[in-house]
């Protein structure tokens, strides 16, 4: 049945009854169905999703990968995966009805005819469930599988849609390991799917903080007015976590916390916080702006990586009690290896609003505790009165914890209650968790869903990819041509002394978290 | 002196609540942290109103923080008589080491007293937050100005009202106090009728049904004696969304247990809208034709899926299933506070029937 946005739209009667578009009944089909991450995030995210009635009415979820297994014993793993990670606890009858949609196809992803049969297999869903021709491909697997499956998919005919329904692609990040990798991997894409239909996955984007950033920013008069060089001294973006590098070992010594958290997440959470309004609230309008804050980002290259860039990487120490080992003597990891778990980095943004304010970016792992904010760091009054009572007032603070305990905070300074004058910072809180009582839906509900109706926004665009990239790249440049920069830090602390000393060269301390 | 309920609470002087609070929290130490985000006050006139209310509230704190009012108010006895309750609603959060609590303050309000609302109750609103105020029966007219400019957002459920066309007349009195821009009105009846609006739509969603929308000529709603408010908006919604009039000169009238309204549509043929009782209760079923296509739904009792049924020359007949919502009480009140803005869909269609 053609069930078009645009008859969405047109339909004078769907008026008033949602503020989203709806998703469209479809078949999402899993590449790497027996993956980590299909069980940890996709599966509980889609049954949490069948749980609040908000999957299209008619839907089939396919899992493919190379193992030999029944439909039966594929459901089954789900289920354990459901049970263990779901924010939802799992009940049968629930199970029953969404597992229901779920079947397993097996394919070897280089194996042509089984993406002939997997075609088979979804235009027989689309009669017996009624998905209208639509499929969602979601490529849960390592970047260097992704050129086989697309070419099997366009071989296949899977890449558009059946009898008027669409086809869309889901890409999981890594996206590339370097500008010209990602330009590789966007050629091959879009040979099989066009942009429009290209879902390039940023987890962070879909967390419900990440999306109230721009509702802080533009639907409070109190703060925009102050959201720019005039008012903020500087901005810090702190990603921190107690874990090592736990099964991705093979990839993260690969690839390290430059090109695994700096280059998307972080870079993304810096564009939500410099970008302009935007003219709306499509998906390209916000992606606009976004784009303009990575292309005027200063780009750092030669020395000036050196000054304006700490990277490290964790020795033996101690996280909350425990002894753990140093990187370098990780299991699977090389002994020599110089692959940062930690980066510190001074950005500017080179435009009007943000001239002079400096960006702190840091991420890390194995520091003492898992959290992810943004600092605005606002200027100081002009002129403290209180000085003369030898009294020091703090700079306001407005944060932003993106996770966990997700929600707003802003330090002011108070008196103290008594007959002397004492000042205090104090902190007005917002929490997510206990102002809204129902829990925070899972970024990959919202990515999930937002996919199966056709909403981009929350979704990186190929020039997003690439100018992020061009950031990137010129540190790793730099980084190539010498090692001897490479600091070390203890397991459980907050990272290495340059990165101290690269904050405090501005003036600046690392705020404590 | 006995309680009135079996709800959780601690009766206090009316004067000392705000302290009587305070002591609650800090003797629950660091344990529990007070939350709200709406002041949501519910008043009756029913005497068994509370025991239900309280756990109304009990399940609505779940997901609204908010510092709740209960009121049961009995304004005809004589003598003039004021008592209170405080407690808290805590649900535990994270791992289970703390409690978010919402406040609930109960009045007990009888004789004279009972009628200055913005004196008593008022005052113990948690200051700077919307006031959404459920007030459970009907309305008295003249509406009293006073007690009205306070309030944010007005719930009230249609389909309790044995006079609907006199209760819309004095809410529309009260949505205009203020200029017009303050109070929200908001109808649970209304709230209720998303899942059928939204099957309905659901059904021209379909790339060979929507061209029939325009061309409806007959609209056939069945419905169970407690939802005849409730089929009359629905009535109301269609006539809006498809700019049918409904000529001043017409009146309603009724065969056979039907009432028939008819109204007009921009091409200026009449459309025939019928309504005839069930024994079932809640709206029944709801069919629409065109010259050459129909459309209908059905749903066997409230929350049940519906059956729906597309009829047009390009796809024969179709059966869907369409999921519904669960319409309980406090699901209702729950999706009615989750929603934000001010329903202008809502006073267009009460507009056309009313």
């Amino acid at each position: 049945m053609p069930h078009t946005e645009a008859n969405l739209q047109r339909n004078p009667l769907r008026e008033g009854l949602e503020i989203r578009s709806m998703p469209t009944p479809c078949t999402l089909v899993i590449f790497g169905a027996t993956g980590d991450l299909t069980r940890r995030k996709l599966v509980p995210a889609l049954y949490n999703l069948s749980v609040d009635g908000v999957l299209p009415s008619a839907i089939s979820v396919v899992g493919v990968a190379r193992r030999e297994m029944s439909d039966e014993t594929f459901r089954s793993g789900l289920h354990e995966s459901a049970t263990k990670f779901s924010r939802q606890p799992v009940r049968d009858s629930e199970w029953a009805d969404f597992s229901s949609a779920i079947c397993y196809h097996r394919a070897a992803f280089d194996d042509a005819q089984a993406f002939h049969s997997l075609a088979r297999k979804l235009a027989e869903l689309d009669v017996t469930r009624g998905t209208r021709g639509n499929r969602l491909f979601y490529l849960a697997v390592a970047p260097d599988q992704f050129g086989i499956i697309l070419d099997n998919l366009r071989a296949s005919g899977l890449t558009s849609g059946v009898n008027g329904g669409w086809a869309r692609v889901i890409v999981e990040k890594p996206f590339g390991s370097d500008l010209a990798s990602a330009r590789r991997l966007n050629t091959l894409v879009e040979e099989a799917f066009a942009e429009a239909d290209t879902y390039r996955i940023d987890h962070y984007l879909g967390k419900e903080t990440a999306q109230n950033i721009m509702v802080l920013r533009f639907a409070n008069a109190l703060f925009e007015s102050m959201w720019n060089a005039q008012h903020i001294e500087h901005v810090q973006i702190t990603a921190s976590e107690p874990l090592g590098v736990e099964g991705r070992a093979g990839y993260y010594d690969k690839a390290g916390a430059l090109r695994d958290m700096v280059q998307n997440h972080l870079l993304q959470l810096l564009c939500l916080t410099a970008m302009e309004p935007p003219v709306g609230l499509d998906a390209d309008s916000i992606r606009d702006e976004k784009v303009k804050v990575l292309r005027s980002l200063r780009p750092i290259v030669g020395d000036d990586v050196f000054r304006h860039v700490v990277r490290a990487q964790y020795a033996a120490g101690s996280i909350d009690g425990r002894c753990v080992a140093a990187y370098r003597r990780e299991d699977k990891i090389p002994p020599t290896s110089e692959t940062e778990t930690f980066v510190a980095l001074e950005a500017h943004i080179d435009n009007w609003r943000w001239a002079g304010v400096p960006f702190f970016v840091r991420v890390g792992k194995r520091l003492p505790k898992a959290a992810t904010e943004i600092a605005i760091h606002f200027k100081s009054v002009p002129h403290v009165l209180f000085k003369a009572a030898g009294e020091t007032v703090d700079d306001n603070v407005l944060v932003i914890r993106i996770q966990p305990d997700e929600g707003i905070s802003l330090r002011m300074s108070a008196k103290m209650p008594g007959t002397s004058l004492r000042i205090e910072p104090v902190k007005m809180d917002f929490r997510y968790g206990t102002s809204f009582g129902k829990a925070t839906p899972e970024a990959y509900e919202r990515l999930l869903i937002d996919a199966m109706s056709g909403d981009a926004t929350l979704f990186a665009r190929r020039d997003e990819v690439e100018e992020a990239w061009k950031f990137v790249d010129s540190i790793h440049a730099a980084w190539e041509s010498r090692s001897d920069d490479l600091a070390f830090y203890p397991a459980g602390s907050w990272g290495p002394d340059a990165a101290d000393e690269l904050a405090r060269r501005s003036d600046v301390t690392w705020r404590r978290l | 002196m006995e309680t009135p309920f079996n709800g959780t609470g601690t009766e206090v002087e009316i004067s000392r609540i705000d302290k009587e609070l305070g002591l609650l929290w800090d003797a629950s130490g660091d344990t529990k942290t007070r939350a709200s985000l709406i002041n949501l006050v519910i008043h009756s006139e029913d005497p068994a109103s509370l025991p239900a209310n309280t756990a109304l509230i009990e399940e609505i704190a779940e997901c609204h923080a908010c510092r709740a009012i209960l009121i049961q108010s009995n304004p005809h006895l004589p003598r003039s008589s004021a008592r209170a309750w405080i407690g808290a609603h805590c649900r535990l959060v994270g791992k289970g080491e703390r409690q978010v609590c919402s406040e609930q303050i109960t009045f007990l309000l009888e004789g004279p007293c009972a009628t200055s609302l913005p004196g008593i109750v008022f005052s113990h609103l948690d200051s700077d937050l919307p006031l959404c105020l459920w007030w459970q029966g009907k309305f008295q007219d003249p509406p009293d100005p006073k007690l009205w400019a306070w309030v944010d957002r007005l719930i009230f459920d249609s389909a309790d009202w044995a006079h609907p066309l006199t209760q819309f007349s004095i809410v529309r009195q009260i949505a205009s106090l203020a200029g017009g821009n303050r109070t929200v009105l908001c109808d649970l009846n209304w709230t209720r009728l998303h899942a059928w609006r939204t099957a309905l739509a659901s059904l021209f969603d379909h790339a060979a049904a929507l061209p029939h929308l325009r061309g409806i000529r007959k609209l056939h709603i069945a419905a169970g004696s407690d939802a005849h408010t409730s089929a009359w908006l629905l009535v109301g919604w269609l006539a809006d969304r498809l700019d049918w009039i409904r000529p001043h000169q017409t009146s309603s009238h009724v065969t056979e247990g039907t009432q028939r309204t008819t109204f007009i549509a921009p091409d200026g043929f009449p459309i025939a809208c019928d309504l005839s009782p069930s024994d079932q209760p809640g709206l029944v079923g709801i069919a629409l034709a065109s010259a050459n296509a129909s459309f209908s739904l059905e749903r066997s009792k409230p929350s049940a899926p519906f059956t729906a049924t597309l009829h047009t020359p390009q796809i024969g007949e179709t059966h869907l299933t369409l999921r519904s919502r669960c319409e309980n009480l406090p699901e209702t009140l729950a999706t009615e506070l989750g929603r934000a803005g001010r329903h202008p869909l809502y006073l267009r269609s009460l507009a056309h029937v009313s």
